[in-house]
């Protein structure tokens, strides 16, 4: 009887055990097999994330590599209002101090929102805001400032026992409700210092699942032009995290880093840019013209040291930047007036069309042709070819021309580079004007060559004036030096570039030979004569045409020159647009440019000229005799 | 003869308890050790982050303090400084310059290029 029992109790419980794990067994299956995908993209979303990592913008940085631009790293200090909720004006009241914004502004910031919306199926969804942001570019230290702040909040509506749900509330406001996004902000050490060159950036954002994404995009100069280079390659990490959203790292999925962008490094110097936007402000106060540009180039290799044009702007204020501050240099194009002179009789020498001795009857100040009067600005008579460069004669370079022939006079100003982009490496550069032979009327023949009838960037004439320095060979204006990681580590060295010989050695000696004489009491610059450099350069001094006309009184003026002549180490040009207080090019620019040379020869510690070396201290020839071994 | 099970002497077979108590002995330490391990992943996992966090920290004040030194030796700072201290400082002007002339290459200093062959040289 009790044997019978047993048996029974025992197949009752081995039931009630089958049941229990045919019923686990059916959860097993369900959870595991028939629900999955759910599951598993349920536990995904509870515990994984994903980061992006930003990578850091490279710097620029000139040639003795100073920083030009930089990025710093900044917090963007977010908020999900869903777990702030009726404690808005507490946390508002606590943060905006230290933030420097708008007590009530944050608080309606803060407070949270819903809106509904139509769902695909129609139906009514509820939405709430989880993210906004109260203040972009906050410094580490205040957001760590901010932070403590939030994790030591006390609420009035904390008193007394609290049941668990608000003790959880109240630990994902302290901890949660106000949190900091990574990002970076562009600064510029140097302020205005070559903006144009350096160029200027926008943040631009994306919007990814609530999240916004910035980054920087360049917007002109190098920071556009390089834009590839300096932005790098963004990493992500996808990872597990706990309750408290702490990572756990042993759980770590994929892990690439970000690849910060290259470093580069700008043929420019510091130091020279400093000396001539400090020469060119000078001279905007005395003479103020509309804009004032300079560039400082080495005619051996085509690198420009410094290029500047004024009204310029600070890219850490973008509201100073404006049409006005353009880089003119490479964006405006001019008639270059008298400049010009050295592509006509450069050409002539060369081809043998004239030598510097050759005289050309400058018909005492006006020379009528194809219906038109040429004037010069003081009636000359006879003049040699270097004396036609020295005096700037409209008539003579005109006769230079005529003789050249107007194939030739194109060809010529087409192997200058005049009409196509010099191919430097910023965003913006103008072409210029040289129309085709068959396109020139009668006179333009004898206008092209004093300037008129063709149009130029700053940067085409001194990279033709360049190449007479540099024995007729024409430099590609550079700009860029390397790319670099960094650790230092060089990726990308660039070289200069050879275009084309313009013009033979013989003629670029005979040409230097003739400029020689421009920055002579004789010449149309004595104010650009150098006290111990000889200077060989070209005034100009065109009329500017407005409305199809040539306005009175209204001229751009210029000098181009290059020193030592006999052995050039820097090529200068100095463009004044409508200056007041003169305007002949040697009067109102040989002076900046003498101030820009002479400085840039001490810092640059230029040899002076043997010939005019007069106060110099003697050459030390045995101070390096071998010594007496040492101690 | 068959012995009566109530008088069977209540001897320990050690050899069973022994095996019984490695084999519980083997599952709590390998159930403590697969615990401990856990834990000891979790405390590295953490420190790594802490470590991460501090690496990225001290870079990024490098690179803070690295540009402070590059901003304060820019030329234009320099400049600025000069003036603001009235220092009197001026670039020195050529005649100030003291160039040497580089002396012509010792007699004894032949021997060693001599022997170098014309071509394959310098690229």
């Amino acid at each position: 009887m009790n044997n019978k029992l047993q048996f029974r109790r025992a197949v009752l419980l081995l039931v009630l055990v089958a049941l229990a794990f045919a019923g686990l067994g059916y959860r097993l299956v369900d959870l595991q097999v028939l629900r999955h995908d759910e599951l598993s993209a349920k536990a995904e979303r509870n515990t994984q994330r994903e980061y992006r990592q930003a990578p850091r913008r490279g710097d620029i940085l000139d040639a003795n590599e100073n920083i030009l631009a930089t990025s710093v790293p900044v917090k963007t200090v977010c908020a999900d209002p869903t777990l702030i909720g009726g404690e808005a004006a507490t946390v508002a009241h606590a943060i905006a101090p230290l933030l420097q914004l708008n007590e009530a502004a944050i608080a309606q910031r803060l407070a949270p929102r819903e809106w509904v919306t139509k769902g695909s199926d129609g139906e009514t969804v509820t939405n709430e805001a989880h993210y906004v942001r109260l203040a972009k570019n906050v410094p580490e230290q205040t957001w760590q400032r901010v932070y403590a702040t939030m994790t030591n909040l006390m609420f009035t509506s904390e008193g007394g026992k609290l049941t668990r749900k608000e003790a959880e509330f109240f630990r994902n406001l302290r901890q949660h409700a106000v949190y900091a996004e990574s990002d970076q902000l562009r600064i510029y050490p140097n302020g205005a210092l070559a903006s144009q060159v350096v160029g200027f950036p926008a943040v631009e954002e994306t919007n990814e699942n609530g999240h916004f994404i910035s980054w920087i995009q360049g917007r002109d100069g190098i920071e556009r032009a390089m834009q590839k280079e300096l932005s790098g390659v963004a990493g992500w990490r996808v990872t597990e995290t706990d309750r408290a959203q702490h990572e756990l790292v042993a759980m770590r999925d994929e892990d690439v880093s970000a690849q910060d962008g290259l470093n580069v490094v700008l043929t420019m110097d510091l130091a020279v840019q400093h000396i001539v936007e400090t020469a060119l402000a000078d001279a905007l106060e005395k003479h103020t013209p509309k804009s004032i540009t300079g560039i400082v180039m080495r005619p051996r290799t085509g690198e420009i040291l410094a290029l500047a044009s004024l009204p310029t702007f600070d890219p850490n204020q973008p509201g100073s930047i404006s049409p006005e501050t353009r880089n003119r240099v490479i964006t405006d194009v001019m008639e270059p007036g008298s400049t010009f002179k050295i592509v006509v009789v450069s050409g002539a020498l060369d081809s043998g069309v004239a030598k510097l001795t050759d005289e050309f009857d400058c018909e005492h100040g006006h020379f009528a042709f194809a219906g038109r009067v040429l004037h010069d600005h003081e009636a000359y008579g006879m003049l040699s070819t270097e004396a036609i460069i020295t005096k700037s004669s409209n008539i003579g370079a005109a006769k230079i021309g005529i003789k050249l022939g107007a194939p030739s006079l194109y060809s010529y100003a087409c192997r200058y580079g005049f009409g196509q982009r010099t191919g430097i490496p910023l965003p913006g550069e103008a072409r210029g004007l040289l129309y085709p032979v068959k396109e020139w009327s009668k006179v333009s023949i004898a206008q092209i060559p004093m300037g008129h009838g063709v149009a130029v960037t700053r940067l085409q004439m001194i990279d033709a004036v360049a190449a007479i320095a540099n024995g007729g060979w024409l430099m590609q204006p550079m700009i860029v030096s390397r790319l670099q990681a960094h650790d230092g580590s060089v990726v990308e060295r660039y070289t200069p570039q050879r275009v084309r010989q313009v013009i033979s050695e013989a003629a670029s000696r005979d040409m230097i030979k003739a400029m020689k004489t421009v920055a002579t009491k004789e010449g149309t610059a004595a104010e650009a004569a150098m006290k111990d450099y000889v200077v060989a350069g070209k005034t100009g001094t065109a009329q500017k045409a407005e409305n199809g006309t040539y306005a009175p009184g209204k001229y751009v003026s210029s000098f181009i020159g290059f020193f030592p002549a006999d052995n050039p180490e820097l090529c200068i040009s100095v463009v004044m647009d409508e200056p007041k207080e003169g305007y002949y090019g040697g009067k109102v620019c040989g002076p900046v440019f003498r101030d820009i040379a002479e400085r840039c020869a001490s810092y640059l510690n230029i040899p002076p000229d043997p010939a005019l070396r007069t106060n110099a201290p003697p050459m030390v020839a045995g101070a390096i005799a071998p010594k007496e071994a040492n101690p | 003869m068959s012995k009566n099970r109530k008088n069977q002497a209540a001897e320990i077979r050690f050899g069973p308890v022994l095996k019984v108590v490695l084999l519980c002995s083997l599952i709590c330490g390998s159930a403590i050790g697969y615990v401990w391990q856990k834990s000891q992943i979790d405390r590295l996992g953490r420190q790594i982050s802490d470590l991460e966090t501090k690496v990225n920290k001290a870079k990024r004040d490098n690179k803070w303090l690295a540009d402070q030194i590059a901003i304060l030796h820019s030329p234009v700072m320099l400049d600025r400084k000069a003036k603001e201290l009235n220092l009197g400082l001026a670039p020195a002007q050529p005649f100030q310059v003291v160039r040497l002339v580089e002396a012509a290459p010792v007699a004894d200093a032949a021997p060693q290029f001599a022997q170098r062959p014309a071509a394959g040289g310098t690229p």
